[in-house]
């Protein structure tokens, strides 16, 4: 096993074991974070390996939520999940073909556009979705058992977590996974290389999708309700700032954001409860989380994960292994084009 | 029916020239830095609102009016120099995603300052309709168009005949040129930027004064992003031809289509209610946009595929 896989390993022993010994909160704040890193990672690989910027993640995610409740409620047991994600990968084709022809710019523009659709139809088609008042959604099932305990989902939402990292892990590593950075790095060269550039586009917008439905459905599952809103907008803007947070095209990045973002609301709460500021609190979760992100790409366009590996480094931890180069990527991400034009 | 489709017909184009307006300062953007700017829509808001803050300060609407637009021309050249300018040579996805983040802080310090429920936005203009040929024209609608095209026809005419209006031409031209020839490419994206927030500003102001203040504007604004598609892009002439149209289509759905929609609706399914259907009309127009004429309307041909 190589060093990074051990890594992911280990941590996700620990965060299980973890939250065996916290109490229901911290499990609740597990699976929350966890579920987040899932959605991250999937929007990670189109927009950090590929270099497509996607508006329409929480609508993906609204998408699984609620194929995985109505499969589940009719007691698919555990092939909700897959059929969550399934859901979504059709979402993403139906999206992805009149866009992904297109230069970036675009997809970005029809993204927002499909977000705002998709939102209408959760509301709209009320036979499926239970339209505003929100489709109620029961435990999930493993074998027939359901899940009741916050621990519970918090022990699935790892395990999903470390099979996600661990599949984009190997799939960078694959021919595949090059053409994603090289369609990122510069379209016409990779053109020029043979790589079917709209093709490699759509499978990064399928997997995405596919993960984002898994993450939806998660969510789904442990909120026991999917609701149009809280599938909005804003909800595809925080994974946006998960990523970029994090640092676009790490993946440890991409779950450090994850629970940098779902934890910030809460130490603000903490902290608002403590100065007796309840009244403005939400506008002071988004001043911090709209400072953060300007701050962060314009100091820091590598993100937590960069802080974290010089935070290595100056310790001496890296030069020990000889400065191994890192495949083809990041190094240059500040400076490259970034695949959008 | 005639007179009511001929009503909707001049809501519709008085909220299509508002549209025009705020898209033209997108492609303005677009074509001046190569920015798509997402916070335009919190430029929107930002101008009503500061309308809104200044009327409560005791000054008359059209001095209130202009103030907000130098204001809103501040807070635009602000965002160049402090946040854009830093992140010249940074990928794309970080610039649109930082103007994502503007948008957020700008709709955080709304929400902060004027609280997040809807506000009675004061009266801009006096009371009362013309009579054109037995369609009511309220004063709101007529001086929300003949604003908004004036402004767009007058920024237009800057943009192509005034020396200043040449330097921004040859800026969004050829940078490299521009530089070469003399002109201050940062200060003329300066100056994009502030008339830019300006004319959405305005805009906002305007829409506030047709359909009520609130932070929904910022998403109101957001429409502007199928106006340009539908226009092509780089194209200010498009933008204004696909506000009006978008404009009117809008209150045309709201009007029509939604009443006919639901009666069938109810007819033939369990379904009760469209909903907003108005709203999402924008955005499924962007998407067969997209798959039949991706250049748009006055976009040129063969730019914007891969």
């Amino acid at each position: 096993m190589s060093r990074p896989v051990l890594a992911a390993v280990l941590l996700s022993v620990l965060a299980v074991i973890g939250t065996l010994l916290l109490g229901r909160f911290g499990a609740y704040m597990m699976h929350a974070v966890a579920i987040a890193a899932i959605g991250a990672l999937s929007l990670n690989l189109l927009t950090g390996f590929c270099g497509q910027i996607n508006f329409a993640q929480a609508g993906l995610l609204g998408v699984g939520a609620y194929a995985a409740g109505l499969a589940g409620n009719a007691g698919w047991d555990l092939l909700a999940l897959p059929v969550a994600g399934l859901a979504a990968v059709a979402t993403a084709v139906l999206i992805g073909l009149p866009a992904l022809r297109l230069r970036g710019l675009y997809f970005a523009i029809a993204t927002l556009a499909a977000q705002f659709i998709l939102e209408y139809l959760f509301k709209f088609a009320e036979p499926i979705t239970h339209g505003v008042s929100g489709l109620l959604i029961k435990p999930m099932t493993v074998f027939g058992r359901p899940i009741q305990a916050d621990q519970g989902y918090a022990i699935v939402a790892i395990t999903l977590l470390l099979a996600t990292f661990l599949v984009m892990h190997w799939l960078r590593r694959t021919d595949l996974g090059r053409s994603f950075l090289v369609v990122r790095e510069n379209e016409v060269v990779a053109k020029g290389m043979g790589i079917n550039v709209a093709r490699t586009k759509m499978l990064a917008f399928m997997i995405s999708g596919f993960f984002a439905g898994i993450a939806g459905g998660l969510i789904g599952f442990t909120a026991r309700l999917a609701h149009p809103e809280s599938f909005g907008m804003s909800l595809s803007v925080d994974y946006v700032a998960m990523i970029i947070v994090g640092g676009l095209g790490s993946m440890p990045g991409a779950v450090l954001g994850a629970g940098f973002i779902t934890l910030l609301p809460e130490a603000i709460q903490r902290l608002g409860e403590i100065f007796h500021i309840s009244d403005q609190l939400s506008a002071l979760r988004e001043m911090t989380f709209g400072l953060l992100i300007i701050l962060f790409l314009i100091f820091e366009g590598r993100g937590l994960s960069a802080i974290g590996s010089r935070l290595v480094s100056a310790r001496g931890w890296r030069t020990r292994q000889g400065g191994r180069a890192e495949p083809l990527e990041l190094q240059k991400i500040k400076s490259s084009q970034g695949g959008l034009e | 029916m005639l007179m009511f489709t001929l009503q909707l017909l001049v809501a519709g184009i008085a909220t299509g020239s508002v549209y025009a307006l705020i898209a033209l300062g997108i492609v303005l953007i677009y074509k001046c830095s190569g920015v798509v700017n997402f916070a335009q829509g919190a430029f929107v808001m930002l101008g009503a609102y500061l309308t809104y803050g200044l009327v409560k300060l005791g000054l008359p609407a059209y001095v209130a009016l202009l103030g907000a637009m130098i204001l809103m021309a501040g807070c635009g050249m602000a965002s160049e120099r402090l946040v854009l300018r830093p992140m010249m040579k940074a990928p794309l996805v970080a610039v649109m995603t930082v103007t994502l983040g503007m948008l957020i802080l700008m709709k955080a310090v709304c929400l902060a300052i004027w609280g997040p429920d809807q506000l009675a936005f004061p009266r801009l203009f006096p009371d009362g309709a013309v009579d054109v040929f037995g369609i009511f024209v309220t004063y709101n609608y007529l001086a929300a168009f003949v604003l908004s095209i004036c402004l767009s026809v007058g920024f237009l005419a800057f943009y192509q005949l005034t020396p200043i209006g040449l330097m921004q031409r040859c800026t969004a031209d050829n940078p490299r040129a521009a530089l070469a020839i003399g002109i201050h490419t940062s200060n003329q994206i300066s100056l994009a930027w502030s008339m830019s927030a300006a004319l959405a500003g305005i805009g906002g102001a305007l829409l506030a004064s047709l359909n009520g203040l609130s932070l929904g504007l910022a998403d109101i604004g957001l429409v502007a992003f199928p106006v340009i598609v539908l226009g092509g892009l780089t194209s200010l002439t498009g933008a204004l031809v696909a506000g009006l149209l978008l404009g009117v289509l809008q209150a045309l759905t709201d009007g029509l289509l939604t009443p006919v929609a639901e009666q069938f609706l109810r007819t033939y399914t369990s379904i009760y209610s469209a909903g907003a259907l108005q709203q999402v009309v924008p955005y499924a127009l962007l998407v067969v946009v997209l798959l039949v004429r991706p250049e748009g309307i006055f976009g040129q041909r063969g730019t914007e595929r891969l």
